[in-house]
């Protein structure tokens, strides 16, 4: 339409800037990601760290992961999703380890965040499942703000383009905007989906739970881990429920130990193994539990152990 | 100094008002408020009497009550001037929006006066009888109900709504808090008509229903015949006719302001305000006789006797409340609840339990337990469901027709039952895994069975309704909890779960 020769813009020229204009923004949001590579001093992908208190084994399995400053900018505000779902008692294993919470919110805070956040959407009322699981009141005295999602106003509509099943959802605002995102869920038996591990533990930042389980639940749990996957995964297995999951109370073991890991498939694949298969006798094949596998499927992590650098560390 | 009377008089009223609504909103999680949020319930001897006679046996957290009928005795009825909130509403509504008419001639009131010794009569003869009518009229459970289920849902409504504007003008914030769950109650517009009608009456005369209709007041009245405070008038009146037309509850004659009716006067102590000094107050040796009483002639007092009895004799013919095969079995009462009959008998439906049940599971019935039941609670599952933690609807019962429990001993009782609809449950109906229920069940309930289908365990099932809260099939649940008529105490063998 612009008739002026001198001005005129080729198509070349055209998609050519369009191009630019597009790729901009995706180079400079990924950005800050090649910067944590290019941190590069981690020894390990998967750290697996025993025996001791939780803020030792918190410290012993970041360390080889290159320390929280690998994941934590100074100034940075950070979402913490911990497991707060039921109104059990600390000791029944059913929600995090007060004291791990309040480990890895201290470590955010030495390590710069401006501030933590810690969210859970609770399946129990969320007043009794903060006040009975001990984790309100931990992870305020550790200066993080601990907040339920019962309001649909905390949600946000997001379409998950990689999703199968599930296309769309309401996912928390706040994990969806935050800086750094770090999973800490906690391992445990579970009737419908075998075992729940740390993408099970993502099903609480929708609004609509229940929804899951009618569409299909073990690929709305691998859909949901696509939309804003952890920057870190820190796998609570102080204490696991093995029996009467996820809700419990039930049969408990003292594995004593911290995951911590990037990759949320491989994370998985390793806690899986915790547990023994109800059948077989012999501890869980990642294989086994459907939604890791259906994650693997869907290009989220590495699901065979043998090809994760691995490292197991005593920390004490 | 008697200048300051009036105003002493309406500042106790609306911090009295102030105070309830205090109390009203501290009913709730997590309940560590020293005070009983029941107090004004607690300290209603017309919900005393009541509750005593029909629950047959004295509840103790009723006994101060009857100290407020005996302070009655000594001051003469201070309660309906001073401390009754539902007189400081209505008070309030009289002087701003509900303005008395002016009318050229005088008010006659005598009919009407009498009236309230009628509906007395009525509702306590048809109240132990059957149908709680006097629960519905006492003014205290009336005003807590109404708060509780007309308005502090639309509080919440405009708090939720204000809230984010709130927060967009803190900066400094970037995390967002979630909106409080929005409480619901079915007959929140029927609660909500009456109170506004009964506000309303103030157009025909300056409170209204205190004079006319109030069962408490007439308590009083009756009581305050015995009051040792007593008014006396010097011969220094000049007949003025300043007190008659300031009492603010028409308790002087205009043809003896020398005398009142003492059974009428609320001790407001404004007639104190006598230009020439005239009256005082002196305590006295009680007289039951009483200047221009009200006529209650034979037939009237009989009259509303029969008519209460007829009423009640109505009610417990209908079918709703016979054992005709209509009975409710979604009818499920909270845990720790009286039997049905009884149940009804001494719910005052104050809505204390509606207001602190955690899940907004408790909801006021309208018909669906009969006239008899009108305004007591229900589980509702679908909207809300008995948090296993949670004994707080026994803790705020005034009449402990929810008896408190102990948290041990409410989860041992069975409140219903849960039974799944095969035709339309997920995992009967389809191939796909759900189990929500299983993996919602506090108590174990619930199991799989090969097939990941769900079973319930009636042994275990106490019927919180936690189930039917979060089955995802869309509209009923399929997974519905059935009232088990009277309530069961399971046994605890069936619970390797320690609390």
């Amino acid at each position: 339409m612009n008739k002026s020769p001198g001005k005129k813009l080729t198509r070349r020229q055209f998609i050519k800037g369009a191009a630019a204009v597009t790729a901009a923004p995706l180079i400079m949001e990924a950005l800050p990601f090649y910067g944590t590579l290019a941190h590069g001093s981690s020894e390990a992908d998967l750290v697996i760290a025993k025996s001791g208190s939780p803020s030792q084994l918190l410290q012993a399995a970041m360390t080889p992961l290159g320390g929280m400053g690998r994941f934590v900018k100074k100034g940075q505000r950070i979402v913490i999703k911990a497991n707060i779902a039921w109104a059990r008692t600390p000791e029944q294993a059913c929600t995090n380890n007060p004291e791990l919470l309040s480990a890895l919110i201290k470590m955010c805070y030495e390590a710069g965040a401006k501030r933590v956040a810690v969210w859970d959407h609770t399946c129990d009322n969320y007043q009794f499942a903060f006040a009975r699981s001990g984790l309100k009141e931990a992870g305020q005295k550790a200066g993080a703000d601990v907040l339920s999602g019962h309001g649909r106003n905390v949600y946000k509509k997001v379409e998950i383009p990689k999703g199968k099943k599930l296309k769309t959802a309401e996912v928390l605002r706040d994990v969806l905007e935050t800086d750094v995102f770090i999973n800490l869920p906690i391992p445990k038996q579970h009737f419908a989906t075998e075992l729940t591990l740390g993408m099970k533990n993502l099903m609480g930042i929708v609004w609509d739970m229940e929804l899951l389980h009618k569409i299909d639940l073990h690929q709305c749990i691998a859909d949901i881990s696509t939309l804003r996957k952890p920057d870190l995964v820190v796998v609570d297995a102080i204490r696991i429920l093995t029996t009467n999951g996820p809700k419990g109370p039930g049969k408990t073991e003292d594995p004593v130990e911290v995951i911590a890991s990037t990759d949320i498939v491989a994370v998985d694949a390793y806690s899986a193994s915790l547990f023994k298969h109800p059948k077989t006798g012999k501890p869980f094949r990642p294989e086994e539990v459907k939604f890791v596998k259906l994650a693997s499927d869907l290009g989220l992590g590495e699901i065979d152990l043998a090809k994760v650098r691995i490292k197991k560390v005593s920390a004490t | 100094m008697t200048k300051i009377i009036p105003y002493l008089r309406r500042t106790v009223q609306a911090l009295s008002f102030l105070f309830l609504l205090y109390l009203v909103i501290k009913t709730a999680f997590p309940m560590e408020i020293k005070i009983p949020v029941d107090l004004y319930l607690r300290l209603d001897p017309f919900i005393a009497i009541i509750s005593t006679l029909t629950h047959k046996g004295l509840i103790e957290r009723m006994l101060p009550a009857f100290g407020v009928l005996l302070l009655v005795v000594i001051l003469g009825n201070f309660f309906c001037g001073w401390v009754c909130p539902m007189g400081a509403v209505i008070d309030f509504f009289d002087r701003f929006l509900f303005r008395e008419k002016k009318r050229a001639k005088a008010f006659d009131d005598q009919p009407l006066r009498r009236f309230r010794y009628g509906v007395f009569i009525f509702s306590i003869i048809a109240g132990l009888m059957a149908f709680q009518v006097m629960y519905l009229l006492d003014p205290i459970s009336l005003l807590t109900r109404t708060l509780i289920i007309s308005f502090y849902p639309p509080a919440i409504y405009i708090f939720n709504h204000l809230l984010p504007q709130a927060q967009s003008l803190l900066p400094k914030n970037p995390f967002f808090i979630s909106s409080i769950p929005l409480p619901v109650f079915k007959v929140n517009l029927f609660i909500f008509v009456f109170f506004i009608g009964i506000l309303a009456l103030g157009v025909i005369r300056k409170r209204f229903w205190c004079r006319y209709l109030c069962p408490l007041g007439t308590l009083f009245s009756i009581t305050s015949r015995l009051r040792i405070l007593k008014r006396s008038v010097t011969n220094d009146c000049t007949d003025c006719q300043k007190c008659v037309k300031e009492c603010p509850v028409g308790a002087i004659p205009e043809e003896a302001p020398q005398d009142y009716r003492q059974q009428d006067c609320v001790s407001c102590f404004k007639c104190l305000e006598c230009p020439p000094g005239a009256v005082s107050f002196h305590f006295n040796r009680p007289r039951w006789k009483t200047v221009d009483g009200v006529n209650l002639s034979r037939r009237y007092v009989l009259g509303s006797f029969a008519f209460g009895c007829v009423s009640a004799l109505m009610i417990k013919t209908n079918p709703l409340q016979s054992e005709s095969g209509l009975k409710n079995n979604r009818l499920v009462r909270p845990p720790g609840s009286l039997p049905e009959e009884e149940f009804v008998a001494v719910c005052t439906g104050c809505g204390e339990c509606l207001k602190v049940c955690p899940n907004n599971a408790l909801q006021s019935t309208f018909l669906e337990a009969g006239l008899a039941g009108l305004y007591t609670p229900r589980l509702v599952s679908r909207i809300g469901y008995c948090e296993e933690f949670c004994n707080f609807c026994g803790k705020v019962c005034p009449t402990e027709a929810i008896r408190p429990l102990s948290i041990e001993e409410k989860r041992l009782i069975q409140i219903g039952v849960a039974h799944i609809d095969k035709t339309r449950c997920i995992a009967y109906d389809t191939d796909k895994i759900c189990l929500v229920c299983n993996e919602q069940c506090s108590y174990h309930a619930i199991v799989g069975d090969d097939k990941k289908r769900s079973i319930v365990k009636e042994e275990k099932c106490t019927g919180c309704g936690i189930c039917e809260n979060k089955c995802p099939v869309d509209g009923e649940s399929a997974i519905i909890v059935y009232a088990s008529g009277v309530q069961k105490k399971l046994k605890p063998e069936n619970f390797n779960n320690k609390g």
